[in-house]
């Protein structure tokens, strides 16, 4: 590294600033995929915590500590997982999503999934029972209760959702796998610091990071002051 | 006339009888005395009538109506309405809590605001219309309590232990409050296990003893009035 890191960091804001295309490319293709994976995984994740939270079916205790162990596997491992699916031998070859965004899209589902169900399903199961019971006794109907839980758990679901992008979002294992790294198509943020530091580029590198660190303290920020305005409960 | 009937009705958790009761009936104008040790299943009593917790056996027949498969909606729901003995009150406002109800109930805008304003004057909290509900005193808390039920005007109406810790002002207006639902029509089931302001008001008495739950007329004399009661009483 021959410069300077002021020279680095003036670089990677005038990428930014200049609206350099290759570096909007990749945060483009970054946001698409992992909003996109968020926004399908969303509602069958809240409900299947919703759903672990509350019913009592044989098989429970499994599918909680699965869906626990899987937050915590690599993402580099559900890549080859999600590789070896949409492989042309492998049970999702047909539909041609190897090396596209959308393959991309279906790694990020299988690692965002567990972390909002379980984290959705510790939300619902902390919730104050009377909540509910106050709800329903008052006339809402099941579907209504179930969005007045929700708002009264607006905090840690948010919380969870927070934290699903953000896994989703920085994860480099799966995108890279899946996605193959093809500029304008599959190149995404965390994808292109690896390469760029790989090649000796540090101002891209650094200016996706700094998109990232941006991105994180917005999200943090958010969060920290609905949680300020979230007053203790007092029974 | 609006009516529960209970037949047959038994409470197990396990193998543990809580309680079970041939023959009851809740009507309309009734106004019982739920008198039962602590323990006793008076809570869970009435959380059963009110179609929020499932009986072990036996049968609930609301308007004609039976509650008989889980997926249905208990049909007192709405209509039966249970106040817990510590009153679970939605983040945010009083007014927000007040009209909770009717808006779950799809009442009229116009009619919605007369009902909360004038709940909120009963309940002495038209000054704090605007404050967050979790601000509250106890006190205030459960006539928010009363009131929000209130603004639905239900045909029945569940109050547990309702005026336990509260000081002398809050329990005149609770008393206040419920006699007025009473002048109104709506039928009261009372749990307490002691004699109070709200008990006096009472015709009949349940009494949950040797886990059987037994009907019979209630006399004001068979408990220590307090003064406070008698002065709403003759008012």
């Amino acid at each position: 590294m021959t410069e300077s890191w002021f020279s680095l960091i003036q670089q990677a804001f005038g990428l930014l600033f200049s609206l350099d295309p290759n570096t909007w490319s990749i945060i483009g293709v970054s946001f698409n995929v992992s909003l996109a994976a968020l926004l399908i995984t969303l509602i069958p994740s809240l409900i299947l915590g919703f759903v672990l939270a509350f019913a009592r079916f044989p098989g429970r205790w499994t599918v909680i500590n699965l869906v626990q162990t899987l937050q915590s596997i690599p993402t580099v491992v559900i890549g080859l997982l999600a590789y070896l699916l949409l492989t042309r031998m492998g049970p999702l070859g047909d539909l041609r999503w190897l090396f596209t965004q959308k393959g991309m899209i279906l790694g990020q589902m299988m690692i965002c999934a567990p972390v909002l169900i379980a984290m959705s399903q510790a939300a619902f199961t902390s919730v104050d029972r009377r909540a509910w019971e106050t709800s329903r006794t008052l006339g809402a109907s099941w579907l209504a209760s179930v969005w007045v839980l929700c708002r009264e758990l607006k905090a840690p679901l948010l919380m969870a959702i927070v934290m699903a992008f953000s896994r989703i979002v920085t994860e480099v294992g799966c995108s890279m796998m899946v996605g193959g790294n093809i500029m304008f198509v599959t190149r995404n943020i965390p994808t292109a610091i690896a390469l760029e530091t790989s090649k000796g580029d540090f101002a891209q590198a650094i200016a996706l990071g700094l998109v990232l660190l941006i991105l994180s303290l917005l999200l943090n920020f958010a969060l920290g002051t609905l949680r300020g305005r979230s007053e203790p409960r007092s029974h | 006339m609006v009516q529960l009937k209970i037949n047959k009705l038994c409470m197990q958790f396990g193998d543990r009888l809580l309680f079970k009761a041939d023959a009851l009936q809740f009507a309309k104008g009734d106004t019982i005395f739920l008198q039962g040790d602590n323990g006793t299943g008076k809570t869970t009593l009435m959380k059963v009538l009110a179609g929020l917790i499932p009986a072990t056996s036996g049968e609930l027949v609301w308007q004609g109506q039976t509650h008989t498969k889980w997926w249905q909606k208990s049909p007192q729901l709405g209509k039966l309405v249970y106040l817990h003995q510590h009153p679970y009150l939605y983040e945010g406002s009083v007014k927000y809590n007040l009209s909770f109800a009717g808006r779950h109930q799809k009442m009229s805008g116009k009619l919605l605001a007369q009902r909360v304003d004038a709940a909120a004057k009963m309940a002495g909290l038209e000054h704090l219309l605007d404050a967050n509900a979790s601000n509250l005193s106890g006190g205030e808390r459960q006539r928010l309590a009363i009131a929000r039920a209130w603004v639905i005007q239900p045909d029945l109406l569940m109050l547990d232990e309702p005026v336990s810790n509260m000081d002398k002002e809050s329990r005149r207006l609770v008393l206040e409050m419920v006699h007025t639902l009473k002048r109104q029509g709506t039928g009261l089931l009372v749990s307490s296990h002691q004699t109070c302001g709200i008990t006096a008001l009472c015709r009949q008495t349940w009494q949950i003893e040797n886990q059987r739950i037994t009907s019979g007329p209630f006399n004001t004399e068979q408990g220590s009035v307090q003064e406070e009661s008698l002065h709403v009483i003759t008012s």
